[in-house]
């Protein structure tokens, strides 16, 4: 195998029945020496996070409202500003820009950007359009997804971890690597 | 001891519990009754617009409209209400109640000829009440549309973001959608990641959906109550109408859980005396505010003996529009407060469910008496009511509008139980997870996970 080929990564999915078991897939690999960014768990059902020993996962959901906020409040605010410079009235001898008669409109620009990128936060962090590459269809059924990316040379080691801890199946791109009697249906 | 639903708690994960969306024959009787109701809604939604008159002939449209606000927009917040306090006794009604956000958007509709016939702030160099300070930048009527289109955007998000796990199926499924429909299912596969990302997005989208409610509600009560009836000036009126807004809420979905026991059992199964007692104590205790709100209020007029003020309280209140007052303040609070305070029927949904009726006829006419009130007020430019004004009866389109009003939401409702499953199979499974009965000494227990 040439080096280039070794370096090449591949992800491996290993299915298991117990929930246990799929923990013990994910302390296997790290004694393997996978890195927790490198280790994925797929389930119908949300777990507690930490219930596989597996590594917080990191997202950036947070930033969006806040940036959609800024750029709405931004954006408000000029709106604001620029009518009211473009038609100076004084009313009631107020100032021509009163922050007491804008913060409504400033509120809903403000609340408008937050919404509107929350959601967008939401399909990009959902990582559109590629999520994850392996995938089977018994993960909907139940069964628990122990997913990791492994360069090429280290594969084996993976597919040992995984088989080791009781899986029902080990699975890459091109389909099962168990052999048909020791993967269950 | 009051226990949960025995089914709930032995829900299997491995094949896990799905939901299924609720089947309704399109010949029922009730598919067929609500269909009629919803069509004479739109008729004569069509019939007004049409005829389109001078504002008080919106009268009665605006406070079936606010009364939707009421009842059915603030319905997903005890969603986000349960959630937030680790209420796994509402596990079974979240999407039930978030289903509420679709027929919500009827509002905008509704809204478009009703902000439109409201008088400008400025007549003949004089300026009437209102919060916009004579803003000319297209208030109330965008702004206010602007804030009801924020709050829908944000129930659909939450609506839909909450079904994806369920509505999704396989990954493979998903990979086989086009771009776009795949983008709407969130690239649905369950990685941890995505399910972190669900669960925040719905704190963070909810905390808007109620951020936006209270301040819709600020602004609508204002623009079409208060800003219209010379001499109503109260700062408290929009707290009040929030806090009557979550009891004809609780009200409703109490209605609704009774009806889907009796009539949806695949929804009905999980539904029972423990959710018949939580929604009873938020009931009684949104009863009792429902005092608290309105006296703070009415003390104030009465001690302060302003003349336009009292003026504007005997109008909606007292003297003009007393028969309504008196069915909301019997319906609101009278005979809530009096029923509610027995266990034996707070506790118990069939008779929860008949108090909750008593509750939204009540919130209706609170609507009724506060809005027909203001929207049929001759001059708000006045500073105050020289006299009472006579009250403004509906005539026969303003009772078919209200009644096909409901029957819209009705419809949009029973139409988004056929395409939603119901309730939501992820919650429930994770709540059968963290829930078991157990028993201690010689009584059972329910033990309860709270993971975060």
């Amino acid at each position: 195998m040439s080096a280039r080929n070794s370096d090449r990564k591949r992800e491996l999915l290993g299915l298991y029945n117990e929930p246990d078991d799929a923990a013990d897939a994910v302390s296997r690999l790290r004694g393997a020496g996978f890195g927790g960014n490198d280790i994925e768990i797929i389930s119908a059902t949300p777990y507690p996070e930490g219930a596989f020993g597996e590594q917080h996962a990191k997202h950036r959901l947070f930033a969006f409202p806040f940036a959609g906020a800024a750029c709405g409040l931004a954006v408000a605010i000029a709106w604001h500003i620029g009518a009211q410079i473009a038609l100076p009235i004084v009313t009631g001898g107020k100032p021509i820009v009163a922050v007491p008669a804008i913060i409504q409109v400033l509120y809903e620009g403000t609340m408008l950007g937050a919404v509107l990128f929350t959601v967008l936060g939401v399909l990009f962090e959902s990582r559109l359009p590629d999520g994850i590459g392996v995938y089977d269809d018994r993960i909907a059924d139940g069964l628990i997804g122990v997913s990791v990316i492994a360069r090429e040379r280290r594969i084996p080691d993976a597919q040992i971890a995984l088989e080791e801890a009781g899986a029902v199946d080990v699975l890459s791109k091109d389909g099962s690597l168990m052999r048909p009697a020791a993967a269950s249906p | 001891m009051i226990k949960p639903e025995a089914v709930g708690l032995s829900l299997s994960i491995r094949p896990p519990y799905r939901p299924s969306t609720i089947a309704i024959n399109r010949k029922s009787a009730l598919a067929i009754g609500v269909g009629l109701l919803a069509a004479l809604g739109v008729v004569m939604y069509v019939v007004k617009l049409f005829s389109w008159g001078d504002r008080a002939e919106w009268a009665y449209p605006a406070a079936i409209t606010l009364f939707v606000l009421s009842a059915v927009s603030a319905a997903p917040l005890v969603a986000f209400a349960s959630r937030m306090a680790r209420g796994y006794w509402a596990l079974p009604t979240r999407r039930v109640v978030e289903l509420f956000a679709l027929p919500s958007m009827v509002l905008f509709v509704l809204l478009i000829p009703i902000l439109g016939s409201l008088p400008p702030f400025e007549q003949d160099g004089v300026t009437r009440a209102n919060l916009w300070f004579g803003w000319g930048g297209g208030a109330p009527f965008l702004t206010d549309q602007l804030a009801v289109s924020v709050m829908l955007l944000a129930g659909g998000a939450l609506m839909w973001f909450a079904a994806v796990p369920d509505l999704a199926g396989p990954p493979s499924r998903v990979r086989a959608m086009p771009a776009w429909k795949r983008l709407l299912f969130l690239n649905w596969t369950g990685t941890k990641r995505q399910w972190i990302v669900l669960r925040t997005s719905m704190r963070w989208i909810s905390a808007f959906y109620l951020m936006m409610y209270v301040f819709v509600t600020m602004i609508l009560t204002t623009d079409l109550g208060q800003s219209l009836l010379p001499g109503w000036r109260s700062g408290i009126f929009p707290a009040y109408h929030v806090i009557t807004s979550f009891q004809g809420a609780v009200a409703l979905i109490v209605i609704t859980l009774y009806l889907l026991r009796r009539y949806a059992p695949s929804v009905g199964q999980f539904i029972g005396d423990e959710q018949a007692a939580s929604f009873g104590k938020l009931l009684l205790a949104l009863t009792l505010f429902w005092f608290y709100f309105f006296w703070s209020d009415f003390l104030l007029v009465w001690y302060a003996r302003l003349p336009s003020e009292v003026a504007a309280v005997q109008t909606n209140v007292a003297v003009t529009y007393i028969v309504p007052f008196l069915i909301a303040m019997s319906g609101q609070f009278l005979i809530p407060f009096v029923t509610l305070i027995f266990n034996p029927i707070r506790r118990k949904l069939a008779r929860l469910t008949a108090v909750s009726v008593i509750v939204l006829i009540g919130l209706l006419f609170d609507r009724i008496r506060l809005f027909v009130a203001s929207m049929s007020s001759e001059n708000p430019f006045s500073h105050g009511l020289a006299e009472l004004p006579e009250p403004y009866y509906p005539n026969a389109i303003d009772i078919l509008f209200m009644i096909g009003v409901v029957g819209i939401v009705a419809a949009i409702y029973l139409w988004v139980l056929t395409r939603i499953p119901t309730p939501g199979g992820w919650e429930m499974r994770e709540g059968a997870m963290y829930r078991r009965e157990q028993k201690y000494m010689h009584a059972e227990v329910l033990l309860l996970g709270k993971p975060d």
